[in-house]
């Protein structure tokens, strides 16, 4: 059952992942941590660029919830630009802290750092961490994360980007929720870009967890993004499936 | 910048007690009591003892809360306030045996 499932999981990734891709790593982020859970999670996405061109990528990853405030996940990513073909991107290592109780406080909080090794040496490293915070109103989940980005022994130097990421969703029932998700770049942290070279998107997304068997289940969501301001592509089709066990 | 920043970080520091406190068990696999009533409208303090050597997972779509209860430890649960109505809840490692129900009224 479960090499099945792990199968099934494997087909519908590789399959995805030459149709769309786009920021994996463009997901919102929640601030609980699942101890003892372990997690197979691929990503993908598409951008529509400004000049009709397509950036597209897609990564492959294992989590684990290793303690009970502390969840671990290292990935493979994977990106193509245009019409070139697929290639080996990155190493990412992504920790994330859960920094209250759930439901404890009016508001959740948490706190993400990413370590990303580029194929090209050149990029050097990328670190991206920020706080993660959620709320809830009835059936309705409220996200909303500050990142930060900065690259360390690259080449050029550039100053500390700073981004946000949000969705909004309405817990329908556990196999398709809906909502809504945004991610934004603003450019430098302490002195952001012109508002026409900033980028905005957002729109509709869907959620869901599929249970398989006992402690088994995958987990998926999915969102179209629009163009909200200049600097954004025309549109971003991002998903992430996960099996979780 | 740096102030909006500093603002949001500190809206988690925003501390609200809860109004009831309650105790739940889990032994052979079974929740003790199996059925809890709590008010509606209020903050909820769920205490989960795992008698049982094996691990378990208190899970709620209902409640939204998941969480791993190892073998002979307890942990908290933060639930509420909630409307008026029955939330069921599973041990996800045993779902056939592991069940409960939480009523607010």
């Amino acid at each position: 059952m479960k090499r099945g499932i792990i199968f099934v999981v494997g087909a519908v990734a590789l399959t995805l992942s030459r149709l769309c891709a786009a920021g994996p790593a463009d997901y919102v982020y929640t601030p609980a941590v699942e101890y003892g859970e372990r997690e197979i999670d691929f990503k993908a996405g598409r951008a529509n660029t400004h000049d009709a061109d397509q950036n597209s990528a897609a990564s492959l990853g294992f989590g684990y919830g290793a303690k009970p405030h502390w969840f671990t996940e290292f990935y493979a990513k994977y990106e193509s630009q245009g019409a070139g073909a697929t290639h080996f991107d990155a190493w990412e290592w992504e920790n994330k802290f859960q920094l209250t109780e759930t439901g404890e406080y009016p508001v959740d909080a948490g706190f993400v750092v990413e370590l990303e090794r580029p194929q090209d040496h050149s990029e050097g490293y990328e670190v991206r961490f920020g706080p993660l915070f959620q709320t809830e109103f009835g059936k309705v989940q409220l996200n909303g994360n500050l990142l930060f980005e900065r690259y360390y022994r690259a080449s050029t130097t550039e100053p500390m980007q700073f981004g946000y990421q949000w969705q909004a969703k309405y817990r329908w029932a556990e196999a398709f929720e809906f909502g809504l998700q945004g991610f934004g770049d603003v450019g430098p942290w302490d002195s952001w870009d012109p508002a026409d070279q900033q980028s905005h998107r957002f729109g509709p997304a869907v959620f869901g967890k599929l249970p398989v068997g006992v402690h088994k289940a995958i987990r998926y969501n999915a969102a179209l993004l629009l163009k909200a301001s200049s600097g954004a592509p025309n549109s971003t089709f991002r998903m992430q499936i996960e099996y979780e066990f | 910048m740096r102030r909006i920043v500093f603002l949001i970080l500190l809206l988690p520091s925003v501390c609200l007690a809860a109004d009831v406190e309650l105790q739940l068990s889990i032994r052979n696999h079974r929740f003790e009591p199996a059925e809890l009533h709590v008010p509606a409208g209020k903050r909820i303090k769920l205490t989960v003892i795992n008698r049982d050597p094996a691990a378990e997972e208190f899970e709620s779509y209902e409640l939204h809360r998941e969480k791993l209860i190892p073998g002979n430890t307890s942990g908290t649960i933060y639930i509420g306030p909630l409307e008026p109505g029955r939330y069921p809840f599973f041990g996800d490692f045993h779902p056939k045996t592991t069940t409960g129900v939480i009523i607010a009224e």
